[in-house]
């Protein structure tokens, strides 16, 4: 539906919702990479200022809100539209809490800015939030070219995230056995770790909507679990 | 799922030389509201007049097809088109009432039809449909006062009970709140709701959001042919026909 409304007014307002969305997307992307970069070079200015950053992005999810329910209001959105700000609406809410989450890294990273490296768990950290963040531009950009195919390998690539977070997990449970005085770092990198593999939902979530938007259903749920933490035994 | 109260199939109509519905099939569910929608001249209005054969009136109009109300088929020679419009009543753009009194515009349906076997049963027919068309406590105490003397919302509920006074098993309706204002309108779409217990509603419309809330099922129209039909809710969220999209989202289709 690439066609032109009759109201140019309804194009304007549905382009300015959408240019918000992934001016909120295009900020949570560098709070994601900016978080795990300020842990690893232990750069608590950085880190500082991914905190301070979120207000902003929460600020953008409450004008993304007033917008979408000024359309409704206004507009009374059909079809296609309807699916564009009801997806507009949830993606937004999912963009929030991964801002929240790399808000939360950058606290922990003051914290574990005190202790030196837990041999390289900060690079695998890194690595797995580059990894989020890949994904989370090829769902947003999956959603405005309205490209299923893409969305779709968004959904599938969540399954290595969860294998990192798995990795991880193991990792740190071994130089938490192996060491007691790694445990306060081990800790805060293990919520890391899985705020990240969080991350890695609400960006499958952002897809599915992207799915949702392009063919009027939600994709079935097939995709393979590679969270295997819960049977993770101790002594692995 | 209703019964099937109308089933067309294979329908065309020419005016003279212009193929005005192409080859349309439709079932229309008793108890159900059915919405015609498409831009002007796409044939929804042509369709439903053939639905209680008003395209009769019309010397040029040709309609082809079968059309079976119940099982019959109304065009079939023996069908009186008289007796056929008492069955499938009609509402139109404009509020038309008689230039008679407000009980006679309601009585006249009845009469001629023999309905009612003396004052007392035409009295209580009028009050009844009046109270169906939910204009009996404006207009009770002057009814024989003339009915054109009423407001426009006023006078198309009128209308709508004079319609309705007949025990009709369809009620077609075209435009029906287009010359109203919005208290009408809400008026007249909360007794199309009701109607829809007894009578099988088919409502033309240009409002797209009147035919989300008052209809179940929608028809979309398009250049002489019936492009989509199918549930309400699922015409108006996701679309079978990117014309259907296109039209109903307001973009140029």
């Amino acid at each position: 539906m690439n066609e032109a409304h009759i109201a140019s007014a309804f194009d304007r307002d549905l382009e300015a919702l959408q240019a918000t969305l992934m001016k909120m997307g295009g900020m949570v992307e560098t709070a994601i990479l900016e978080s795990a970069r300020s842990l690893e070079d232990r750069d608590i200015e950085l880190a500082e200022q991914v905190r301070k950053a979120d207000k902003a992005i929460d600020a953008l999810e409450e004008q993304v809100n007033e917008e979408a329910a000024r359309v409704i209001a206004l507009r009374a959105p059909t079809a296609g539209d309807l699916r564009t700000v009801l997806t507009v609406i949830k993606i937004s809410a999912n963009l929030e809490r991964c801002g929240d989450y790399a808000k939360n890294l950058a606290k922990r990273t003051l914290i574990l800015a005190e202790t030196p490296d837990v041999d390289g768990t900060s690079a695998s950290v890194r690595r797995m939030s580059r990894e989020v963040q890949l994904m989370l531009n090829d769902a947003l950009d999956a959603y405005i070219q309205r490209d299923e195919k893409l969305a779709q390998q968004v959904i599938l690539r969540d399954e290595d995230v969860d294998q990192m977070y798995t990795a991880l997990f193991r990792e740190l449970l071994t130089h938490m056995m192996e060491d007691p005085r790694n445990i306060t770092a081990c800790m805060h990198l293990h919520f890391i770790g899985k705020n990240i593999e969080r991350m890695g939902d609400h960006v499958t979530s952002i897809a599915e909507q992207v799915v949702y938007l392009v063919t009027g259903s939600m994709p079935d749920d097939t995709r393979p679990k590679q969270d295997r933490t819960a049977y993770v035994a101790e002594g692995l | 799922m209703n019964d099937i109260k109308i089933s067309a199939s294979g329908v065309d109509v020419f005016y003279g030389d212009t193929h005005a519905i192409k080859n349309v099939s439709v079932e229309i569910e008793g108890n159900t509201v059915t919405a015609f929608i498409g831009p002007s001249g796409c044939g929804k209005s042509t369709f439903l007049r053939c639905l209680n054969r008003m395209n009769d009136t019309i010397d040029i109009a040709r309609v082809t097809g079968s059309i079976l109300l119940d099982g019959e088929d109304i065009y079939d020679a023996k069908v009186d088109p008289v007796q056929l419009r008492a069955k499938v009543g009609m509402v139109f753009q404009k509020p038309n009432p008689f230039p008679k009194s407000i009980y006679d515009n309601i009585a006249y349906g009845p009469r001629i039809h023999g309905l009612a076997r003396n004052k007392a049963e035409l009295d209580e027919i009028v009050e009844k449909s009046l109270r169906r068309g939910a204009i009996w406590e404006e207009v009770k105490d002057r009814l024989d006062q003339p009915g054109t003397g009423l407001s426009g919302g006023q006078q198309q509920r009128l209308c709508i009970a004079r319609a309705i006074a007949t025990e009709p098993e369809v009620l077609l309706m075209d435009e029906p709140c287009s010359a109203l204002d919005p208290i009408a309108t809400a008026q007249v779409e909360e007794l199309i709701d009701e109607l829809r217990q007894q009578y099988s509603v088919v409502i033309v419309t240009h409002s797209m959001q009147q035919a989300a809330r008052v209809s179940q099922k929608t028809a979309f129209f398009h250049l002489g042919d019936l492009v989509e039909y199918g549930e309400t809710g699922h015409i108006f969220t996701n679309p079978e026909d990117s014309r259907t999209e296109s039209y109903i989202t307001g973009r140029i289709g």
